[in-house]
């Protein structure tokens, strides 16, 4: 298939933005360092989601990762009380191990990749597809939609109850522990 | 169905999100300081999601047997989902009577403890019925996601903290490969549904260029259902979390969600891949080696424990692999198998929890130690762990044999020597884990108490709780041909 040279060069800056930070960010010895470079690795793939006509999931992508996900990295970094020293906050372990999955990975995805006989469509969509995304959540996905609310619910409920146990007090109820944290550092 | 019959079809679930609800607002409401009394709140808390989850079965049992789907693809409405629903359901009531007599979940928290155990089983209700790979994926992360929480539900001790981030931490990565897997197998076919991934992947098998794509994507895809029923090599998170987890959510784990994770590997396994895919990629021995390297491995291991939780533990992954044993032979005998199995399995392994948790309640202790002449010291609570235990090693008379005896037939009955081979594997394990189980009866009927013997005193909820568990593995044992009438139709899946 021939793609036209600025497309590949759009393509191909998103793709290596994503992947420097993505090295940056495994490579890093501090960690503040590592999830400002996420910043990078957010951004690429959301630029390789519009690449892929896919605008609303690339949207989204920016929104939550960017605007939220990584600010939450960040506040979690810094209201960590263990982390002494952010020059050596990340240390990379395991160097051999890591390099032979690596390898091994993306030998085996890289061939899959490249062989596979994938379904493609047969037209590229051009236009929004907010509406369509849309009319599917809300006709063929209407259960998974409302599934994943319950989920979020569940994931926001047990956010609460971990976080809670700090002060000795339920956040949920309000209502005073029993047992007093014996080791407090242990579940922030 | 149309949405209005998808919804009634629904009505199981929605009971259950029902009684969630309303207990976040009960636990707000009656949580306040001026009107608190957390005994009657434990109570009254307890007594609602009772009510939830008896609702919810009623609606199960009362649902018409049509095989039929649910919300365009996404459900299945048929007797194996109504089979697992109820299971599920009966596991959660019994968990919450656990959790509402046990010390080690205080008072206050009870609510907590209550919603978080309601959003595991609605998750593992819908996982039943899941037959698209995106439903099962947000099912299987609504029972893992409460149950991290629970797992480490015991504030400030090291080992439940420690063993709540290994859950976490091993259930991102199995949950990262299935879904790549499901990414792959979406790329190939271009759906996310089990009937129609068939006939794509039928499609594909027989060009020898998508077959290594193909196995790729069925291992990596099997991988989150694998670690759900902790079947090796994810079965690493098990003795941590049922040792750190408090004993009734112990209890609930080895059962609920276990049985929930065979659900849906069994409906993915026989819609999804099928019988047709059987010749190009071997599934079937596949799953059978993983079965074969899981029991020995939990057996084996099972052997050298000294905490009796961590016993069971490992004594859950050697049952994970007789199990996987009939998802392999993948015929409706073997379904039925695995299904009488787990009844049996839901008595006996919710009896042992809940004869530990007893003897945890009375004397703190966990270890095989603590356990030395409890025949003498609480003679009910010993026989009925006895059972208990003997039953899970498959000893006639008692239910756990018949369970494995109709798990081992199922895989002769297929006439192949790979499982011919695979039984045998079975009936070596099953001697092997004869010794540990009795390991516990020894100390319990043959061992000096160290230091002075306490009685053990056992509560009337807690004896009449066992015997209620206990009484059925034993009539089971010598009388089960109802339940199998039962059964007959329990295999029958919708298409």
């Amino acid at each position: 298939m021939k793609v036209p040279l600025l497309s590949a060069m759009v393509f191909w800056a998103f793709a290596i933005l994503a992947m420097a930070s993505a090295v940056f960010v495994a490579f890093s010895r501090n960690i503040v360092h590592a999830a400002f470079a996420l910043l990078g690795c957010f951004f690429g793939v959301a630029g390789l989601y519009l690449f892929l006509s896919a605008d609303f999931v690339g949207i989204i992508q920016v929104m939550v990762y960017v605007g939220g996900v990584l600010i939450l990295f960040l506040f979690a970094v810094m209201l960590t009380g263990k982390i002494r020293n952010p020059e050596k906050s990340n240390p990379s372990r395991a160097i051999p191990g890591g390099l032979v999955t690596m390898l091994v990975t993306l030998g085996l995805f890289g061939y899959l990749a490249f062989t596979t006989p994938w379904q493609v469509l047969p037209t590229v969509p051009t236009g929004p597809t907010t509406s369509q995304i849309g009319d599917a959540l809300l006709g063929p996905y209407i259960l998974p939609f409302e599934v994943a609310s319950v989920l979020l619910l569940a994931a926001l409920l047990g956010g609460v109850l971990l976080a809670g146990g700090v002060r000795g007090r339920s956040r949920l109820t309000g209502n005073e522990q029993d047992e007093a944290p014996r080791d407090s550092g242990g579940n922030t | 169905m149309t949405l209005t019959q998808s919804v009634a079809g629904l009505l199981p679930e929605l009971c259950v999100l029902g009684a969630l609800v309303l207990m976040l607002f009960l636990d707000l409401l009656l949580g306040r300081k001026d009107i608190r009394d957390p005994r009657s709140t434990g109570q009254i808390l307890t007594a609602v999601a009772l009510v939830g989850t008896g609702l919810a079965a009623f609606f199960v049992v009362r649902t018409p047997d049509l095989p039929g789907v649910m919300f365009g693809g996404m459900l299945a409405l048929d007797p194996f989902a109504r089979f697992f629903k109820l299971l599920f359901l009966i596991v959660a009531a019994f968990a919450l009577v656990f959790a509402a007599m046990s010390e080690e979940i205080p008072r206050a928290r009870l609510g907590q403890y209550i919603i978080l155990l309601l959003t595991v089983t609605f998750g593992m209700c819908l996982l039943a019925g899941s037959r698209n790979l995106l439903m099962a994926y947000l099912s299987l992360e609504l029972v893992s996601i409460p149950s991290y929480v629970l797992a480490g539900f015991r504030r400030g001790d090291r080992r439940t903290s420690e063993a709540a981030l290994k859950y976490v931490i091993y259930g991102g990565i199995a949950s990262g490969l299935s879904l790549y897997g499901f990414s792959l197998l979406y790329g190939l076919t271009g759906s996310l549904d089990f009937r129609e991934l068939i006939t794509g992947l039928t499609n594909l098998a027989y060009s020898p260029q998508s077959k290594l794509v193909l196995i790729v994507a069925i291992m990596m895809s099997l991988s989150g259902f694998a670690y759900k029923v902790s079947a090796t090599p994810f079965h690493m998170w098990c003795p941590d979390v049922y040792e750190g987890a408090p004993t009734p959510f112990t209890a609930f784990l080895s059962v609920g969600p276990k049985a929930a994770g065979f659900a849906v590997l069994i409906r993915f396994v026989q819609t999804a891949l099928g019988g047709t895919l059987e010749p190009v990629i071997p599934w079937p021995q596949l799953i059978g080696l993983v079965a074969a390297a899981t029991m020995t491995i939990g057996n084996l291991t099972a052997l050298v424990q000294r905490n009796v939780k961590r016993l069971l533990a490992f004594s859950s992954i050697a049952h994970a692999g007789y199990l996987l044993m009939g998802v392999s032979a993948g015929t409706d005998a073997a379904t039925r198998a695995v299904e009488l199995y787990f009844v049996f399995y839901l008595l006996m392994n919710m009896g042992a929890f809940l004869a530990v948790q007893a003897v945890r309640a009375r004397t703190g202790s966990e270890d095989i130690d603590g356990y030395r002449a409890l025949g003498s010291r609480s003679p009910l609570l010993a026989l009925i762990l006895a059972v208990f235990l003997f039953s899970l090693a498959g000893v006639p008379p008692l239910a756990g044999f018949i369970g494995k005896f109709y798990l081992f037939a199922s895989l002769l009955e297929t006439g192949t020597m790979f499982f011919y081979g695979l039984a045998f594997v079975g009936v070596l394990n099953s001697v092997v884990s004869l010794f540990y189980y009795a390991r516990v009866v020894k100390a319990m009927y043959l061992k000096n108490p160290r230091g002075k013997a306490m009685p053990v005193p056992l509560g009337p909820g807690y004896s009449v709780l066992l015997l209620i568990l206990a009484v059925p593995t034993l009539v089971l044992g010598v009388y089960w041909q109802p339940l199998i009438n039962i059964l007959s139709t329990a295999a029958g899946m919708a298409h």
